[in-house]
């Protein structure tokens, strides 16, 4: 491997991660804007290899990093600086990679391009949630291709998005230490919880930023600057403070568990009462994107990916089974 | 005896016995003749049994004859007498038939041990017929797998095959119609058919000889003709040596050199070969001489038979010398070791000339025993010049020319049949050597033109020309390079260790004008201690760090602030950039483990090297990424998020333009300079 590959790999993180909808396909988007598709079925079965748990394909999408990846049932679209871009998975798999459309959310003028931190598939609209750099979170209609709404109110760029579907809102995260709730019917901004002023989650000494967000139902889970915490919604209550000293960025809802991880080498699995029911060791430092594969029963794995260039995958989530590996 | 008692007996008895012995002597009589009673013949005509009866009865009556005379005697009447003698005369009847039987059973016994010995040397006559019988099969089948066994000469002759011989035989010896059927008339005439053609070869191979022998004859005479011609050349030669001084022509020289060649062991003559033709089409510069001890090298090149037979003489004499005086085991090993390492007493000398007229002094050595080369080298640097501190290893012949081809360390051996000669007198590695005999670089093989295929290390190596002028020109242009790059890093450490990073000009414009960290320490590391640094691990774990690089410590600060930066330079920079881990003491310890932003300062100066080479052929990198260090150290302090709840002012006020302070997802700060606007962004 020639010396600055091996550079790159040394530096490598990976932003994020998305499954196929046939489930046996992993995509994962790193710092350099590259695309790799692992192939899960082949990685976990019987006779795997050394070889196949190394990228089926890999390709350059994104002048500059990815930092969101999602899959609809025929295309994977991914965000990095400025952009969507989408790949068709019927070509993808027969490792042909051009790019099926792209779209940039109307910016207006400036001197910067803002990233795209999050994107969010809002079935029921046929639509697409996009926020990141510009303050603002942009919905696309995935029919037409045309930007229909914007929710503007945030104060710094945003981090991250979820949805509540059974109310139709949309939550957002941001840089600028509020959860913000958003009406997608009529566009209107709903509530604004400011985080960082609530004392038993707030850690001034890591600022007030949020970066990762879940929810389920009237439930809520949040964290980054401040303490990872479950809040209760329709009261606008903290319930429960989770022990995790570090700031986290990555937070999911699963069973009855609540997956979250961030700046350690742990994922963390948290219980709604607030205890550590365990902690995962894996290979990045800092992990940046969780998944788990629902699409196909036969590969449910949790994959876990960060600033390295192995992606952990765990088959059952009580350990590391072993790792993907850019090349 | 028979007969006799027969004789006698013949007129005496007159059987009483009843009709059938009457019978039985009627037939007789026809039978016989007639004249003469045969008991012999009597004892055929009668049964056994009946006399064994007879016997009994006679028995019985004598005994009632007995009682009764007894009886009689015993009452001791008078008038008994008649009958006691009219008893004794029955009795005496009896008797006569006893003594009768008793004649005929003796007859019927040997008769029948007549009868069983004839039968007994019949058997045994058959017996002896069986066994020669028997010898005689035996005999037969040994005959028979003898002759099964027998082999003929002519299946040691190789025949040509059936088709060929069908294809070129005439017709008068491969006789197809019969030879197709019968494959015993096939084979002799395929043996004539190979007579017939070993004797146009025989006849051929006299012919060949004769002509050989007329070329050598030719030979003879031209070779003459050519000694004549020598000394006439020369004095030729001896006159025009005053013209080629006058003219400046140094023919005589190169030609002298030439000569001197003519003794140098085949990789080093291909080595001066190829590197005096490169010098010549290429390189002006380049000047390759021999050096070391003609004669000795001449007594070197006599017939290697010769020197083989001496060597095993002398070998037998050193043994028989030593067993008068037994030295130590570990003597012998060691001139055994010394015989084994043993170089050419000629060597190659290559003068390599930079611009700025410095000099890189290769001297290449042949060992002969162990058939690789090696190579020492010398810098003699144009202007003098101050050695710091770190730099030492920089132009140390030890590591001056490691890895100029990626993995050629030039530790160990390449020629992989070394190791059995070195297991015999117990040398562990080369390396230890080394200092002595000059690096074994593989570099240095392909310039011999030796090449050592990894999975045949029994194939005898010839020195090869092409191999050599492949490589030639390549390692020279990487020799120079690696010269180069060493005394530009020379420059560079000098002013390193006075915390001056010597920015050129060219370079300028990659950099704000307001730097205000800066380089403190220069220092040089151990490749153990950096191994023990906490954060080099993972560069460590990519392989990226071995222990042929050289390993420096750089402390760059700015007020509180103190960032470490562990530096791999491998020996192939500037075309392999310098690998950094930084590790950030500044409320708490911070590294690439810990914080985001550490890591992205890092690959901020190892991944994107490229933007940082200077000019051209880069051996500014170092320096520029020391500088860019300093600043991204300036940015990171500066865009630090102000903690409200510690009293005072920030330390580090924002100097920098930036455009936003944290982007994405892991909060990176705007660590990319643009040029010429001068504020910072995000990659």
């Amino acid at each position: 491997m020639d010396i600055q590959r091996s550079l790159e790999l040394l530096h490598m993180t990976i932003y994020t991660q998305s499954i196929s909808p046939c489930g046996k396909y992993l995509a994962a988007g790193n710092n350099y804007g590259e695309i790799a598709i692992f192939s899960l079925s082949s990685a976990l079965s019987s006779e795997a290899k050394e070889e196949s748990k190394k990228p089926v394909v890999s390709f350059a999408a994104h002048n500059g990093a990815i930092y969101a990846m999602v899959s609809t049932d025929r295309q994977l679209l991914s965000a990095g600086n400025g952009e969507v871009k989408a790949w068709n998975w019927s070509e993808i798999v027969k490792k042909s990679c051009k790019e099926a459309w792209s779209r940039r959310p109307p910016y207006g003028s400036r001197l910067e391009v803002p990233e795209i931190n999050s994107l969010q598939l809002n079935l029921k609209d046929n639509s697409l949630l996009m926020a990141g750099g510009d303050c603002v979170i942009h919905m696309m209609d995935l029919e037409t291709g045309a930007f229909t709404r914007e929710f503007q109110g945030h104060t710094d760029y945003i981090h991250c998005l979820a949805l509540r579907e059974q109310l139709r809102e949309c939550l957002s995260g941001s840089e600028d230490g509020t959860v913000r709730l958003w009406d997608l019917r009529t566009g209107g901004h709903v509530q604004s919880i400011e985080v960082h002023k609530y004392e038993e989650c707030s850690r001034p000494q890591n600022g007030k930023w949020i970066s990762c967000l879940a929810t389920d139902s009237d439930w809520m889970v949040c964290g980054g600057g401040p303490a990872l915490t479950l809040w209760h919604l329709r009261s606008v209550t903290p319930t429960t403070v989770f022990p995790l000293p570090q700031c986290q960025q990555q937070a999911m809802f699963y069973q009855d568990l609540i997956l979250s991880a961030g700046h350690s080498p742990t994922i963390n699995h948290l219980q709604i009462s607030g205890e550590v029911k365990a902690q995962i060791p894996c290979i990045p430092r800092c992990v940046h994107s969780i998944s788990i594969n629902e699409h196909s029963a036969e590969h449910k794995v949790l994959t876990a990916a960060g600033s390295s260039h192995c992606i952990d995958v765990f088959t059952n989530f009580g350990y590391r089974a072993f790792s993907l590996t850019f090349t | 005896m028979s007969s006799d008692s027969s004789k006698k007996r013949k007129p005496k008895v007159i059987r009483t016995d009843g009709g059938p012995q009457e019978g039985k002597r009627s037939r007789s009589d026809t039978d016989q003749d007639a004249r003469y009673y045969s008991e012999e013949a009597e004892v055929d005509l009668r049964d056994p049994n009946r006399d064994y009866e007879l016997y009994k009865q006679t028995c019985q009556d004598l005994q009632r004859l007995m009682a009764e005379i007894q009886e009689l005697k015993s009452k001791g009447h008078k008038d008994s007498a008649t009958e006691i003698e009219e008893r004794r005369i029955q009795s005496c009847v009896h008797f006569m038939t006893l003594k009768k039987l008793n004649r005929l059973a003796h007859i019927r016994l040997k008769k029948g041990r007549d009868q069983t010995h004839e039968a007994k040397q019949k058997v045994d006559a058959y017996h002896l017929q069986l066994q020669n019988l028997l010898y005689e099969v035996m005999h037969l089948q040994k005959e028979i797998t003898k002759c099964l066994e027998f082999k003929s000469k002519h299946e040691e002759i190789e025949l040509v095959s059936v088709e060929e011989f069908y294809k070129e035989a005439p017709p008068e010896i491969s006789k197809s119609e019969i030879t197709l059927t019968d494959p015993h008339q096939q084979t002799l005439s395929r043996l004539d058919w190979e007579l017939e053609q070993r004797k146009r070869l025989a006849e051929k191979y006299k012919e060949s000889l004769a002509n050989k022998e007329k070329i050598l004859k030719e030979i003879e005479v031209k070779k003459e003709y050519l000694s004549n011609l020598q000394p006439r050349l020369n004095s030729i030669m001896q006159a025009s040596l005053p013209v080629q001084e006058y003219l400046a022509m140094p023919f005589d020289q190169v030609h002298k050199q030439y000569e001197t060649a003519r003794h140098l062991p085949p990789p080093l003559y291909v080595l001066f070969v190829q590197a005096s033709a490169y010098g010549q089409a290429c390189d002006k510069k380049l000047a390759v001489a021999i050096e070391g001890n003609v004669d000795e090298a001449k007594a070197l090149c006599k017939p290697p038979e010769d020197s083989q037979d001496d060597e095993s003489d002398s070998d037998a004499e050193e043994e028989q010398t030593t067993k008068r005086r037994r030295p130590t085991l570990g003597v012998q090993l060691d001139d055994k070791r010394k015989e084994m390492l043993k170089r050419h007493p000629l060597s190659v000398t290559v003068d390599l000339k930079c611009k700025d007229g410095n000099l890189l002094l290769l001297t290449f050595y042949y060992l002969m025993n162990l058939n690789v080369m090696t190579v020492k080298a010398k810098v003699t640097a144009a202007t003098e010049m101050t050695v710091p501190i770190s730099a030492g290893d920089l132009l140390c012949p030890d590591s001056l020319l490691s890895c100029l081809y990626p993995g050629d360390h030039g530790k160990r051996t390449p020629n992989p049949a070394n190791q059995f000669q070195f297991d015999k007198v117990g040398i562990l590695t080369l390396n230890d050597y080394v200092p002595e005999l000059g690096h074994p670089y593989v570099w240095v093989q392909k310039l011999g033109g030796l090449h050592f295929p990894k999975d045949q290390p029994q194939n005898p190596v010839i020195a090869d020309n092409s191999l050599s002028a492949s490589h030639m020109e390549r390692t020279m242009k990487l020799l120079k390079t690696r010269l180069e790059s060493r005394l530009a890093l020379h420059k560079q450490f000098a002013s390193l260790e006075h915390g001056i990073l010597p920015v050129s000009p060219e370079s300028q414009h990659l950099f704000p004008a307001k730097i205000v960290s800066h380089l403190v320490k220069w220092t040089s590391l151990t490749y153990d201690d950096y191994l023990e640094l906490p954060y080099t691990k993972d560069v460590i774990e990519a392989g990226l760090a071995e222990d042929t690089h050289l390993y420096y410590l750089a402390l760059i600060e700015r007020g509180t602030a103190k960032l470490q930066a562990a530096v791999v330079l491998n020996p192939g920079y500037s075309s392999i950039p310098p690998i950094f881990s930084l590790c950030l003491n500044w409320k708490g310890e911070k590294t690439n483990t810990n914080d985001d932003n550490i890591r992205a300062m890092e690959s901020e100066v190892n991944v994107y090297y490229k933007e940082l080479s200077g000019p051209k052929p880069g051996y500014q990198l170092l320096t520029n990424q020391l500088q860019r260090l300093c600043i991204v150290l300036d940015v990171y302090l500066e865009t630090e998020t102000h903690d409200n709840s510690v009293e005072g002012p920030k330390e580090f006020p924002q100097e920098k333009m930036c455009l936003r302070l944290v982007r994405g997802p892991s909060r990176m700060k705007p660590f990319k300079y643009n040029y010429p606007q001068g504020f910072f962004s995000h990659r």
